[in-house]
C-alpha cells in the first residue's frame, strides 16, 4: 500500500477513487503506486482552477494522473497542486512513459515546467507561439459572432479572480 | 503560360473564339485535383472517387499527391494555425491557371470552432473559387461545386485570369 | 516559425553503418500516406531507419478549450470531431462521463441503440484503415470495395441521425431518435451481408504474397513493449494480450452480448490486420444479438431538467415550457466533481475526462485520445526497418490526427 504519509487527502467522487499528493512528493508516490500494481498511467493533464467557486482549492494549478492496475482493473486518480510562475514540478516519464508527450501537451497548453523532462518543447502549438492557451486567462479567441451574448466575452478575457 | 501570353500578345483585337472555347473544354474537363485533405471532409473526399459516386466521370480522376502536376487544390478539413504556412507553400508550388474548392464548413469559415487555434476561413491565405458548406458536405456536394468550378473553366477560355 | 513541408535532406554529420553518413528526411505534413497530417522527421542510415520523430499540431482544433465556451449539451457536437473516424464513439464517451456525474442511466433501448451505433462506426472505421492501408500497400481495389460498404452504413447513420459522418446521435441521457422501421430492415440486411463481404476482403489480401512480404515481420511491437508504453486497442491486442475494454470494464450493456477478443501472436502488422478482419467479424455478430433483443421502451431518461420535453407537452403544461426555455437558454448545471469515462474505439481506448464546477459549461474536458499514444509507439515499431516500411508502419497504427491534435 502507498505510505500514508504521502497521501494529503483521499475521496471518491462519481464512482472513481481518488488521492491528493503534495508536489514535491510526486515522484516518491508514483513510484509506490507503481510498485503496488498500478502500473498504467492512462493520461496526465491539468485543470486550471482560476475564478473556480465550487470549492477551497489549495492552489491554482492542478495536475491530474488517472493510473489504471490491469491485473485487478482498479483505477485510481492523483491529484497534486501547485502554483507559481512557471509551476513546476517533476517529471515522471521515466517512471510511467506515455507520461512522456503528455507533459509536453501540457507544457504547451498550461505552462506547468516538468523538472528533468527530456525534451520540453511545445507539441501542439507552433513553435513561437505565445502564450498557454488552455488557461482560463487566455481568451476562447477566434472571430466575434454578432447577435450572440456571448461574443464580446470571446475576444476579451480574463475571468475576474 | 504560354496560351496567356499569346492571348495578351495578340491584344484585345483578335477574337479567339474557338480556340478559347477548345482550351476551355479541354482544362475544364481534366481538373486534377491536389490531394490536401486535412480532417473529416477529406474522408468524404476519398468517397467521392469511389465507384458509388466517381469523381472520375469528370476528369479528375488522378488526384496528384505533388502539387507541382495538380490544377486544383481542394481544402478539405480545418486549417491550424501550425498547417496555414505549409498550404500557402503548396498553392504556390502550383503552376497556374490553378484553382481553389473550399471543402466544408472548417475550410470556408472556421466551422464549428470558432477559436484562437484555427484560421476562420483559409480565404485569409488563398484566393477561394467555391466554397462548399456542411459539417462535412455530401460527396455529391463537392460532386457539385466541381461542374460550378467547370462551367467557370470553360466560359474562361483562353484569357488570362484576373 | 515552422519550416515549410518540401523534402529538405540534411547531412547530420553522423556516420552511418555502412559508410556514409545520416540523411535526415522529412515527411511533410502533405503527403499521400501518413492519414492525415503527420510530419516525421526520419534518419536515414541508406535506406534504413535509425530515428524517427513525429511533429504533430498540424490539426491542433482547440476542441478542449472549445467545449469550455459551450454548454454541456451544446458539447455533444464538438465531441463528434475529434476522432473524425467513429463520431458516435466519442459522443458515447462524453455522454457516458456526464451521465455519471448527473447521476441517471440510459434505458435499455436507449443502451442497444448504442451499441449498435458503436459497433457500426467501428466497422466502419476499420473499413476506412483497411481502404487505406491496401491503397498505400498497393491494392487499389481494397478503397474501392471497403467504401462500398462503408456508404451502406453512413445510409444507415443516415436513416438514424440524418448525418452521414457526424451524427451527433448518442447524448447525455438517451440518445437523439428512435429507430426506424427502415433503419432495422437496412440493419437486418446489413447483418446478413456483411460476412460474406468480409470474406471478399481476405481473398484480396490475407494469402496475398505481395501484401504478406509488405506486413509480416514489419513493425514488431512486443507484449512488455506495448504494455510499457500504454497502447491499447489492436497495437496492443496484436502482440497477444486480451485488453479489451468492452469486456474487461464494461459499459452500456456490453457484459450482454457474447462475442471473442481478437488477439494475435504475431506481434508485426499482419498480426494487427488479422486483429482488426476478426473485430470486423465480431462487430456483426454482435449487431445481430442486439437487433434480435432490442429492447422495447423510452429511448430517453425522464428527466425534464436534462432532456427537453416533447412539443406536445409545450401546448399545455407550464411546467414544461419552463424546463423548455432553461435548458435552451442556460443549459442544465451539472454537480460539481470530475469523472474519467473510457470506451473502446477502433482505435483503443478512447476516454473523455471531466471536471466540472457546478455551472453550465464545463471547467475542462480532457480526451484521452489513443492515437496520441500509440503515436509514441511508433519510433520502437519503426527502428532499423527500410524506409518503405515506414508507409505499412504508419498504416498499422492506425492513427487518426484530427485524435492526435484535438
Amino acid at each position: 500500500m502507498i505510505a500514508d504519509e504521502l497521501v494529503a487527502d483521499r475521496g471518491v467522487s462519481a464512482g472513481d477513487q481518488w488521492i491528493t499528493v503534495s508536489a514535491e512528493r510526486v515522484r516518491d508516490a508514483m513510484a509506490a503506486l507503481k510498485a503496488d500494481g498500478y502500473r498504467l498511467l492512462t493520461f496526465l493533464t491539468c485543470v486550471d482552477h482560476l475564478a473556480d467557486s465550487s470549492r477551497e482549492w489549495p492552489a491554482r494549478f492542478e495536475l491530474v494522473y488517472q493510473l489504471r492496475n490491469l491485473e485487478t482493473r482498479e483505477q485510481l486518480r492523483v491529484r497534486s497542486f501547485v502554483d507559481g510562475d512557471p509551476p513546476h514540478i517533476d517529471s515522471v516519464w521515466d517512471i510511467f512513459p506515455p507520461a512522456n508527450w503528455d507533459e509536453r501537451e501540457t507544457y504547451d497548453l498550461f505552462g506547468i515546467v516538468f523538472n528533468e523532462h527530456p525534451d520540453l518543447t511545445r507539441i501542439l502549438m507552433p513553435d513561437d507561439w505565445v502564450g498557454h492557451p488552455l488557461r482560463r486567462d487566455y481568451p476562447v479567441g477566434g472571430e466575434p459572432v454578432d447577435f450572440s451574448e456571448e461574443h464580446e466575452k470571446w475576444l476579451t478575457a480574463p475571468e475576474e479572480a | 503560360m504560354g496560351l496567356e501570353e499569346l492571348a495578351e500578345s495578340m491584344g484585345q483585337n483578335v477574337l479567339t473564339t474557338t480556340l478559347g472555347k477548345v482550351i476551355g473544354w479541354g482544362r475544364g474537363n481534366s481538373v486534377w485535383p491536389a490531394q490536401f485533405g486535412l480532417a473529416c471532409c477529406a474522408i468524404e473526399m476519398i468517397a467521392t472517387a469511389t465507384p458509388r459516386l466517381d469523381i472520375g466521370r469528370f476528369g479528375s480522376e488522378a488526384m496528384r499527391a505533388s502539387p507541382r502536376q495538380a490544377d486544383l487544390m481542394i481544402v478539405s478539413g480545418r486549417v491550424s494555425q501550425k498547417m496555414a504556412p505549409v498550404l500557402r507553400t503548396v498553392y504556390d508550388q502550383m503552376p497556374e491557371p490553378k484553382w481553389v474548392i473550399s471543402m466544408g464548413a472548417c475550410a470556408s469559415t472556421g466551422g464549428v470552432f470558432n477559436n484562437y487555434a484555427l484560421l476562420q476561413g483559409v480565404d485569409k491565405i488563398v484566393p477561394v473559387d467555391v466554397y462548399i458548406p456542411g459539417c462535412p458536405p455530401r460527396p455529391e456536394d463537392l460532386l457539385n461545386a466541381l461542374m460550378i468550378l467547370q462551367e467557370r473553366i470553360k466560359a474562361q477560355g483562353i484569357m488570362p485570369r484576373q | 516559425m515552422s519550416t515549410p513541408q518540401g523534402v529538405t535532406i540534411t547531412k547530420t554529420g553522423e556516420q552511418g553503418a555502412f559508410g556514409g553518413e545520416l540523411l535526415t528526411v522529412n515527411f511533410g505534413p502533405h503527403h499521400p500516406s501518413t492519414h492525415g497530417v503527420l510530419r516525421l522527421i526520419v534518419d536515414l542510415d541508406g535506406e534504413q531507419i535509425r530515428r524517427v520523430k513525429p511533429v504533430i499540431g498540424y490539426l491542433h482544433t482547440g476542441i478542449e478549450k472549445q467545449m469550455e465556451a459551450l454548454r454541456w449539451q451544446q458539447g455533444v457536437v464538438v465531441t463528434d470531431r475529434h476522432d473524425y473516424l467513429s463520431p458516435p464513439i466519442n459522443n458515447l464517451a462524453y455522454a457516458l462521463a456526464v451521465e455519471r456525474l448527473l447521476g441517471v442511466e440510459a434505458p435499455p433501448r436507449a443502451n442497444a441503440l448504442r451499441v449498435i451505433m458503436s459497433e457500426l462506426t467501428r466497422l466502419s472505421s476499420h473499413l476506412v484503415w483497411l481502404g487505406t492501408s491496401g491503397l498505400e500497400l498497393g491494392a487499389m481495389s481494397m478503397l474501392m470495395y471497403c467504401f462500398r460498404e462503408r456508404d451502406t452504413i453512413l445510409d444507415m447513420n443516415e436513416e438514424i441521425s440524418g448525418f452521414r459522418m457526424h451524427t451527433s446521435y448518442i447524448r447525455p441521457g438517451g440518445v437523439f431518435a428512435d429507430a426506424t422501421p427502415r433503419f432495422l430492415e437496412m440493419l437486418d440486411t446489413f447483418t446478413h451481408e456483411m460476412p460474406g463481404h468480409i470474406d471478399e476482403y481476405e481473398a484480396l489480401l490475407t494469402m496475398n504474397p505481395i501484401f504478406r512480404s509488405r506486413t509480416i515481420g514489419i513493425g514488431r511491437l512486443s507484449p512488455e513493449d506495448a504494455k510499457v508504453l500504454g497502447a491499447s486497442g489492436p497495437m496492443i491486442r496484436g502482440s497477444g494480450i486480451p485488453w479489451d475494454l468492452r469486456k474487461t470494464m464494461p459499459y452500456s450493456g456490453y457484459e450482454n452480448y457474447t462475442f471473442e477478443v481478437a488477439t494475435s501472436n504475431d506481434c508485426d502488422c499482419y498480426g494487427r490486420y488479422l486483429v482488426r478482419i476478426k473485430e470486423m467479424r465480431e462487430a456483426v455478430k454482435i449487431l445481430r444479438q442486439a437487433l434480435d433483443r432490442l429492447p422495447d421502451g423510452p429511448i430517453n431518461v425522464d428527466d425534464r431538467k436534462i432532456l427537453p420535453p416533447p412539443r406536445e407537452e409545450l401546448e399545455t403544461s407550464m411546467e414544461a415550457v419552463i424546463h423548455h426555455f432553461k435548458l435552451f437558454t442556460e443549459g442544465y448545471s451539472v454537480p460539481p466533481g470530475d469523472v474519467y469515462v473510457a470506451v473502446e474505439s477502433g482505435r483503443g481506448e478512447n476516454g473523455c475526462y471531466i471536471v466540472s464546477d457546478g455551472t453550465h459549461k464545463p471547467r475542462r474536458v480532457k480526451f484521452r485520445s489513443a492515437s496520441f499514444v500509440n503515436l509514441q509507439a511508433l519510433e520502437r515499431m519503426a527502428l532499423n526497418h527500410m524506409v518503405a516500411d515506414m508507409i505499412a508502419i504508419i498504416g498499422t497504427a492506425d492513427t487518426v490526427l484530427g485524435d492526435v491534435d484535438r
